[in-house]
């Protein structure tokens, strides 16, 4: 559930979806779609002439805002929205049973609009082709709007939009108007109004479920689109915090260019691999502008998560199909659905402690019509991709896992044989290190897979039982703890021995100094949000290989968190 | 005045964009269009009628089209349906 969290005297936090990356830090100005009421009074004979004016000049107006709005789209599926939008405001159907009503029963244009709209929403819904009614619905409320005159309302510079849902059209009118980032009650990571927003990359959190109703206009918001967090009224601390990291990240991509295109080596030579996290097509775009060497986490629960057909085989291949052709010759790292936990599905159990539970191989185990969808699709897309593609399970805590995932992935291989499909034979199948006895285990597990990937996010909150969306002890969790890299030092040595590539994945790998100890440990395989790529980057190019083992000697003799801080914060000034 | 029967063939249906594109396309031709489906008729240039009618995979239209480039455009629309408006995966021809 999304929860809204306050501690006694600290800040408020919403807690939602990640919806675009980014951090803003703003006023709010909340949006509520004026609900068209529309007028019921009738017009005199004489009348009737200026509400056919008034009906097709709002027509222009709305059309003309929706052709612009195509121009500047890149996405393809919004452009497709878009241009079915533009259909609909040329439709003649509409254009003549409107004039009709004016004419016919004297109804003022807005009243006529919405009396053919309800028309067509009603048949729409009868015949069960619903699906689109959402995005008919706003070409209505538009109309109805202009006919008003009334327009988004002006924000301010650097405001933040709080709505219960916007469409495209109203994400582009605010940014053009100049706010800076949104947060919506409701959408889905996969929605237009996200992937416009990811594409004009303003930070967004969606599904706040009451952020309007908790907040007011010109309250202070930080906006945190990487973790889907909200926070309102910061205090001074939080503030400080956010503006550091804010600062941080433009210094960064300022610096970017430059380090991007130099080799991914040490001072000394030694090499290393730096690649992207990802779930979205979009995040390609950042993934290359920063020079990642193919994806190292593909996730994939936006697939889950989207509703429109999105989970049958063909879409999915599709899918993997982009992202496998946009990174070619890289390797692609693809995850299996990692749902449960703090990513909540359409089943409605609600769980005591929902991240010991039904979640990654355990809930697809269970689902096993859903695994073999999509290790089918998986496999589709690696035969046109040979060698390239790597399967990763997530949560395993049993052999027992992974055996089975084995043997359904060579049943799905079987299958698509006996189709006359080519199949790929050299797929990969490597497990997550995230579940504290695999770690422990490790050169037991390594035995049975052809590569491992730590997830640090899950293995600290494990590791250190510390709930890390519980924020009334979040200061407990911290992925550079002592005990992280004794852990991860044990998977090192066990991966090393049995001869099996290791990575990491989790955030730990994005922070530089971190990312030194990691490849000073000899981890040089590292993936992370393609933002934290030149940063990192910029940390191992600038030392010997000797220095970082010097560092990663040093943490694995630490005691507590803060000699860990100490050390990382007095460590050549990174 | 032509007539001519087609089978909805892509899997998604008329659904959105295939609607979207084949109203653009008959609306580049002068001749009144029309769509049959079980005793529902609609105007094919109007995006909300062929909507409306919620053509699945494996529907039978009937098109009716009148005017002076009615063979033209009979032949675009049909090229454009039997095409599954770009939506057939090749792994669905093996």
């Amino acid at each position: 559930m999304k929860t809204m969290n306050s501690k006694k005297d600290g800040d408020m936090i919403l807690s939602g979806v990640p919806g675009a990356p980014g951090i803003v830090i703003g006023n709010a100005s909340i949006y509520k779609r004026r609900l068209p009421s529309v007028s019921e009074a009738f017009v005199s004979d004489g009348q009737i002439q200026h509400q056919l004016d008034e009906f097709q000049q709002a027509r222009t107006k709305v059309e003309e805002e929706l052709t612009q709005i195509l121009d500047e789209q890149d996405e393809e599926s919004t452009a497709e929205l878009v241009r079915m939008q533009i259909e609909v405001i040329k439709d003649p159907e509409l254009n003549k049973q409107v004039k009709q009503k004016i004419i016919d029963k004297n109804l003022t244009a807005d009243a006529a609009v919405d009396s053919v709209f309800e028309t067509y929403l009603r048949i729409l819904k009868q015949n069960k082709a619903e699906d689109r009614s959402v995005d008919i619905t706003d070409i209505r409320d538009r109309l109805i709007q202009v006919l008003h005159n009334y327009d988004l309302h002006d924000v301010a510079d650097g405001a933040i939009i709080v709505a219960n849902e916007l469409s495209p059209r109203e994400v582009i009118g605010f940014a053009d108007q100049g706010a800076k980032g949104i947060v919506m009650d409701r959408g889905g990571v996969s929605s237009h109004a996200a992937i416009i927003a990811r594409s004009m990359e303003l930070p967004t959190v969606l599904g706040t479920q009451e952020g309007t109703s908790h907040i007011t206009d010109d309250t202070q918001l930080i906006v945190d689109g990487r973790l889907g967090k909200v926070i309102v009224k910061p205090d001074e601390k939080t503030r400080k915090k956010y503006h550091e990291q804010i600062d941080k990240y433009r210094k960064v991509i300022s610096e970017a260019k430059d380090i991007c295109q130099s080799p991914n080596k040490t001072k000394d030579g030694v090499s290393f691999s730096l690649r992207a996290n990802i779930e979205f097509v979009e995040e390609l775009e950042a993934a290359k502008k920063y020079c990642a060497e193919g994806v190292g986490l593909l996730r994939t629960e936006s697939i889950y998560l989207r509703k429109q057909n999105f989970k049958d085989v063909e879409e999915q291949l599709s899918f993997y199909t982009k992202i496998l052709a946009d990174t070619a010759p890289q390797p692609v790292v693809i995850r299996l659905f990692d749902a449960g936990g703090d990513k909540i599905l359409d089943n409605n159990s609600v769980e005591q402690n929902p991240f010991l539970g039904w979640r990654g191989i355990r809930m697809l185990l269970d689902q096993q019509d859903l695994l073999e969808q999509q290790l089918t699709a998986i496999c589709k897309a690696a035969a046109d991709f040979k060698g390239r593609v790597r399967i990763l399970i997530p949560m395993v805590s049993t052999l027992e896992h992974i055996h089975k995932v084995r043997t359904l992935l060579g049943s799905a291989q079987e299958k698509l044989r006996q189709d006359g499909i080519k199949v790929d034979e050299s797929i990969q199948l490597g497990i997550m290190v995230e579940v504290p006895n695999v770690a422990l285990q490790a050169t037991l597990f390594a035995q049975h897979v052809d590569f491992m990937s730590i997830g640090t996010n899950d293995l600290t909150q494990y590791l250190l039982a510390v709930d890390r969306g519980n924020e009334r002890i979040s200061t407990l969790y911290d992925q550079r703890h002592p005990a992280i890299w004794q852990l991860i030092k044990n998977v090192s040595q066990a991966a090393k021995k049995e001869g099996v590539p290791l990575s990491v994945c989790g955030e730990l790998a994005s922070d530089p100094v971190s990312a030194c100890c990691l490849v000073g440990m000899g981890i040089k395989d590292l993936s992370m949000n393609a933002t934290a790529l030149p940063a990192v980057k910029k940390a191992l190019c600038t030392h010997k290989s000797s220095e970082l083992t010097e560092l990663t000697h040093k943490v694995l003799q630490t005691e507590t968190i803060e000699q860990v801080n100490d050390l990382f914060s007095n460590w050549n000034n990174i | 005045m032509i007539k001519k029967k087609v089978t909805i063939v892509n899997d998604a249906g008329l659904h959105a964009r295939p609607a979207a594109a084949m109203v653009k396309l008959a609306s580049n031709y002068e001749s009144d269009f029309y769509i049959h489906m079980y005793g529902y008729k609609v105007n094919g240039k109007s995006i909300l009628g062929v909507m409306t009618l919620a053509a699945e995979k494996g529907a039978e239209l009937e098109l009716e089209v009148d005017g002076d480039d009615e063979e033209e455009a009979l032949e675009a629309i049909i090229e454009l349906i039997d095409s599954g408006f770009g939506e057939v995966y090749e792994d669905d021809e093996q």
